[in-house]
Formats: structure tokens, sequence, C-alpha cells
């Protein structure tokens, strides 16, 4: 039998009982529907969730601390025991010296090994009238443009007594003398002007009473970011030779970081597929190495446990359906026995009967899954214009906007229809098989 | 009996399990039937004829005996092998008729075409063909219900001969017809049989033994008769309907 005769024919005989067709159909358009809304969701959330870890911090980065040593190999351990109480094994730092990130930089796939350090002495910028609080941090490269942060304005071209501040923190200057019900001031136009570093230390004289000590330098804003919810929003980065002179003036001696370490390295790496790799190349050396993309990877296979739950949610509603049509397609093979005997005399095979019953059985199921994926996409678009309405409501009210997103990538739909095909298949299996193996002669006196 | 007999049979036996009592509906049959023969089965109900009629079209399996078809061995044949041979070798004709109720009569002759694989254009062609041949092209296009009972019978014969098969195996054809019908209907065999074809009616009407050219007699499943004469073309029915 050709595929088109046999395809007209299979819709012909589902045209006879459109409305039996229609009404287990609509199981099938239920479990569909069930399935691809659900499955977006799923899909939906774990995109949002891995959008604000990739605004959060760039996925090729890994962020590296010291590491403490465990007592330097089995040996180590073995004399502790046997030597008893003599004077415990302090365990050794790890420290992130500037040979470890030599190393570092020759692994395969790493691109850049930038060191960095917090400021110590407290801070407050000054400008014009206006001042903040600083959170500042010394980055040790020239140029920061390959963290792939979004500036407003200037350059992320860093050099000595020059800063690049976070949007953020822009906004976040404020006038001290303003009085109650003043309109608070407008956050100032920071690029290119000099603003007003007060860092403050606290020591102790020679009586041993404490004392603070200011200091004031002149820093130039050569860039200002456009970051909202990540540290470049919030932070005042300066090169590190800057921080490391401030640190020398707060601890009142020299620092030598091939003797202290660094207290914190940022490692790029070029391709995400490497992040992992780099990254526990890095924790057997003995530091402490975190990554964004282990905890996108962590979400990721927490999200496909969701989708398969959601999935499976609906995948029962289908199950139902396929209960459905096995039961119509058992009634169409009564009512038709004695046309499948017909279609027997004049030469049909078992496999012609076949092909047209399993046919029939997977065309329920392909309109059921034709129409679900209909109604399924269309009702998760419909929720995302509400959903987006709504939580648009909710952002007035302050905070960063919300997005919940139901996406159905391309292949849901697909799959959704195949699968639904699938299950029609499987359901109409047996009936079709009964309809196939009927003796001819039995079929024809079927009364 | 020749080698090239179209029907051979021997010592046919089909048994049927009725809850626990087993019948006998063919009980040891031997028979012979001739290329180009207008053959009657005879018999009353219950006599085998039918059984018989089943069994040599490969609707059924024997219980035992050997059935030779136009040189093939049915008890050689496979499922689909047999499907095959009942495609080409036979044309069956039911008393019910048997058309399906949702295709017009024109798709109803068509229909068994398109297990061969004919293309739909050449399958209607051939459809139209049979029905001018049947009378009935001016209908084709009506549905079952929409036609008379000698009419359907007339589709039904043009759908068995869509395949050209050399046996035409008829199971009460005038059954549920009435006589001006029947009578249409026994004319198309005939000239069916005189077009070269072997037709083989199963019926317990009587007035069928004087256009055969064999008359069958079966009682309990035996054959207790078996007359072969010349057939008479004087023997051929005027048509009593107009087609």
């Amino acid at each position: 039998m050709r595929l088109i005769d046999l395809i007209k024919l299979i819709f012909e005989n589902l045209n006879r009982r459109k409305g039996r067709v229609v009404l287990t159909a609509i199981g099938v358009v239920i479990g569909t529907a069930a399935v691809v809304i659900l499955v977006s969701l799923a899909i939906g959330l774990q995109q949002n969730a891995t959008n604000q870890f990739g605004s959060i911090a760039d996925l090729t980065q890994i962020s590296v601390w010291p590491g403490m040593d465990e007592g330097g190999g089995g040996g180590g351990n073995m004399v502790v025991i046997a030597g008893g109480g003599g004077g415990g094994q302090t365990p050794q730092m790890k420290l992130l010296t500037p040979d470890k990130l030599k190393e570092f930089e020759a692994m395969p796939g790493v691109v850049a090994v930038i060191p960095r350090e917090y400021m110590q002495a407290n801070a407050f910028i000054n400008y014009n009238k206006l001042e903040t609080y600083a959170n500042i941090v010394g980055m040790g490269t020239s140029d920061m443009s390959f963290f792939g942060y979004k500036l407003a304005s200037g350059t992320w071209e860093l050099k000595k007594g020059t800063a690049i501040i976070g949007g953020e923190m822009v906004k976040s200057f404020y006038d001290p003398k303003l009085r109650p019900g003043q309109e608070p001031p407008p956050p100032p136009e920071l690029q290119d002007q000099e603003v007003k570093l007060t860092l403050i230390k606290y020591t102790t004289d020679a009586n041993g009473n404490g004392v603070e000590v200011k200091k004031t330098m002149r820093i130039k804003i050569v860039g200002v970011t456009a970051e909202t919810n990540n540290e470049a929003g919030y932070t005042m980065y300066m090169s590190l030779d800057d921080i490391t002179a401030i640190n020398e003036w707060v601890q009142g001696k020299r620092i030598n970081y091939n003797k202290t370490g660094y207290s914190m390295v940022t490692v790029k790496v070029d391709d995400r597929e490497h992040v992992l790799d780099v990254s526990d190349q890095i924790t057997q050396m003995g530091f402490q190495a975190n990554s964004a993309e282990s905890y996108v990877q962590s979400i990721d296979s927490f999200f496909v446990v969701l989708q398969v739950i959601f999935g499976g949610v609906g995948a029962v509603a289908l199950l139902v359906a396929a209960i459905g049509i096995a039961n119509t397609m058992t009634m169409a093979i009564m009512e038709r026995t004695r046309e499948i005997g017909l279609m027997k005399a004049v030469g049909a095979t078992n496999r012609d009967v076949l092909s047209i019953f399993l046919g029939e059985a997977s065309g329920i199921g392909f309109i059921g899954g034709l129409g679900g994926v209909i109604i399924g996409w269309g009702g998760g678009q419909i929720i995302n214009v509400l959903a987006s309405a709504y939580l648009a409501g909710q952002a007035t009210q302050g905070g960063p906007p919300t997005t919940l997103s139901i996406y159905t990538p391309t292949w849901l739909p697909i799959f959704a229809i195949l699968f639904a095909t699938l299950v029609g298949l499987l359901s109409g299996l047996y009936p079709a098989l009964r309809a196939a193996t009927l003796v001819p002669i039995t079929a024809l006196k079927y009364e | 009996m020749t080698e090239d007999s179209m029907i051979q049979v021997s010592a046919l036996r089909k048994t049927y399990r009725m809850g626990t009592t087993l019948v006998h509906a063919l009980d040891g049959v031997d028979l012979t039937v001739e290329r180009n023969t207008f053959s009657v089965l005879l018999g009353p109900s219950g006599s085998g004829k039918s059984t018989l009629l089943y069994l040599l079209g490969g609707l059924d399996r024997p219980t035992s005996g050997k059935i030779t078809i136009n040189r093939t061995n049915l008890d050689t044949l496979d499922e689909n092998a047999l499907a095959l041979y009942r495609r080409k070798t036979v044309g069956f004709i039911f008393q019910s008729f048997n058309l399906i109720p949702t295709m017009n009569a024109l798709e109803n002759v068509a229909f068994p075409m398109s297990f061969v694989g004919i293309p739909s254009g050449q399958r209607k062609k051939k459809a139209y063909e049979l029905l001018k041949v049947v009378g009935l092209e001016k209908r084709a296009l009506h549905k079952p219900t929409e036609l008379s009972g000698g009419q359907q019978q007339r589709v039904a014969i043009a759908r068995a001969l869509v395949n050209d098969p050399p046996l035409i195996l008829a199971d009460e054809p005038t059954g549920n017809l009435d006589t001006a019908s029947g009578h249409l209907v026994l004319q198309i065999l005939t000239e069916l049989h005189q077009s070269g074809r072997t037709v083989l009616v199963v019926t317990h009407d009587e007035r069928m033994v004087r256009y055969a050219t064999n008359v069958v007699r079966l009682l309990d499943g035996r054959i207790v008769d078996h007359d072969i004469t010349n057939f008479d073309d004087a023997a051929v029915p005027a048509a009593q309907e107009s087609r």
C-alpha cells in the first residue's frame, strides 16, 4: 500500500467518527498541553536562573583563594602521631604568591590571572559637597575590559592614580548637610572628574591610646560602569599598586607578595568548557577555587530534574489519554470487524490492516498532540504576558525588575507532537494487532 | 481431472469446536473443477458449502486435506502469501455485499487496488470501467445507502473483478435480492464465465442449476453428487432489469 493512500485512508476513517475522535483527542490535548506548559516553565525558570548567574559573574572566571595546606602529606601525619603531644602541627596556608600565579597562567585554557586586594583602610569619597562610603578593590591589571562588564562611560584602562567606579556606587553619593525635607541631589557626573579619597586608620600613640589617622589623596575617575546587580556596580576599582601603597600605610610596613601572597586571584579562562578543568587543577594544587560555572552546572542538573518531574506530571495525563485511545480503537475495531474481514478478502495483508489501525491510533495522538502544542504554547504566551504585566506593577514598588518567562524551545513542540503520536501508536498496538491477526472468515461473519 | 485444473481438493476436512462438541463442517471432500467452468455448489443450510467456498478462497485454513488452486498449494502459503493469493487469484462476492458504507460506488470498487499500490488516478479509471461493465457508471458517486440491493451487489461484483482474478467465488450472491435483480446478477456471472473466468457459486437456489456447467451437491460435509454438463448458451438468463 502506498504511503499517500495509507495516510488518506487513515484520515478518511478518522473523519468517519469525528465526535469520538475529537473526544479521545481532547485527552491527548490536555496531556500534551500540560507537558508543553510545565516543561516550558521549567526551562524558563532555568534560563532566568542561569541568566542571573551570567550577569553576576562572568561564567569563564574562577575565583581563587589561598588554601589550607593539610600537613604536608601522609608522612607528616605519622610523625605527629608518633610524636604524641610534641607541639601539634599548625596547618600551613597555601599562599597565592606571584610564582603560583605563573603556574596558573601556564595551564591550558587560561587567558589571564589577575591578583586583587581589598583596601584595608576605612575610606570615603568626596566630590564637591557630596560624599559616599567607598568599597575599593585593587586590580592587578591595567586592562579590565576582558571581564566583560558593561561601561556607561570612559575606559577600562586602569593606571596609577585613576579609578573606575560602579554605576550603582555613583548613585549612593549623598549630601551630608542635607536638611530633612530637602530634595536629595542627583547623582554626580563623575566621568573624567577628580574625587577626594579620605583614608582612615586606627593606631595607638606612645601612651597606648587609640588614635585615628587620616590621609587624603585625589583620584581621577576614568570610567563608570553600567552594571547594576554585581560587584562591578558597587565597587570602585583602582590599580593594585595604589591599593598596595595604601595597605602598606595602614600596616606601617612593606608588603612582599612573595611572602604574604595575594588575598584573592581571578583566573580568566577562554571557554566555559575549560572552567571546571582549570578549577580542578587549581584545587588539586591546594587552593580554594570557585566558579559560577560550577553553580550553573548544579543548577542545570536541578532544573533537568525539575523538567523531568514537570514532564512526568504531564505524562500522567497522557497515560490516561492513551487508555482512552486504546478504548476508542478497540471499539472501532469491534464495529469494523466485518470491514477488516472484507479488506482481507480483497487482498489486504496483515501488515496493511496493522498499518491502517496503528495509523488511526497514531492519527488521534497526532491530532491531540497538535492541539495540545497549540494550546500549551499559546497558554504559555498568555501566562508570560499576564505575569510580566503583574511583575512590572510589582517592580515599581522598588527592587530590580523580576521576569518570569515560560520559554518554549523549538524542539519541545516537535518532541511533544512526536511523543503524543507515539503514545497513540503504542495505545493502538494491541487493538491493531488483534485486528491484523483476525481470521478473515471470522471477521466477515462477525455480527 | 487434469494437472491444470483450476481447483483440486482432496480429503478436505474442517472441524469447528462449538463449546465442548466438535462440528465436522467438511468431512473428507474431494473435488476437481476445471478452468472456465460455471460451478454451482448446492446444499441445505449446514451442509458445509459456504465453509468449502471460504477454504477455497483462502479466508480460512482447513483442519486437514489439500487444496490446490490455479497450481498453487494453499497449505504452503503463509499469511502474507495467502493475502497475495486472495488479491491476485480470487474475486469474492458475498450475500451481504460488504460494501464500505462511507465510500461511494467508485471508491468501493477501487479500494482493493490500493493494497496493490496502484496510483489513485489509475484506480479510479479502472473502477469506472468496471462500473460500466456492470451498468452502474451513472451511479459511481453514490454511497451504498443510495443504491438498491441489486445495484450494491453489482458494485460488489465490479469490486471482485478489479485485480483481474481468474476465479470468482460467490456466496449466495442472489440471496438478498429480488428476482429481477437476482437475474441480472446471474447474467453478469454468466458473462464472467463466458469471458474465460472460472465461477463458483454457493447457493441453495435450485433455479441456478440450469446456468451451471458443474453442479456439486453437499450434505453433512460430504459431496453427494457431482454433475458435469456442457455449458448451454441457451441457459443464459435474459436481463429483466434495465442496466
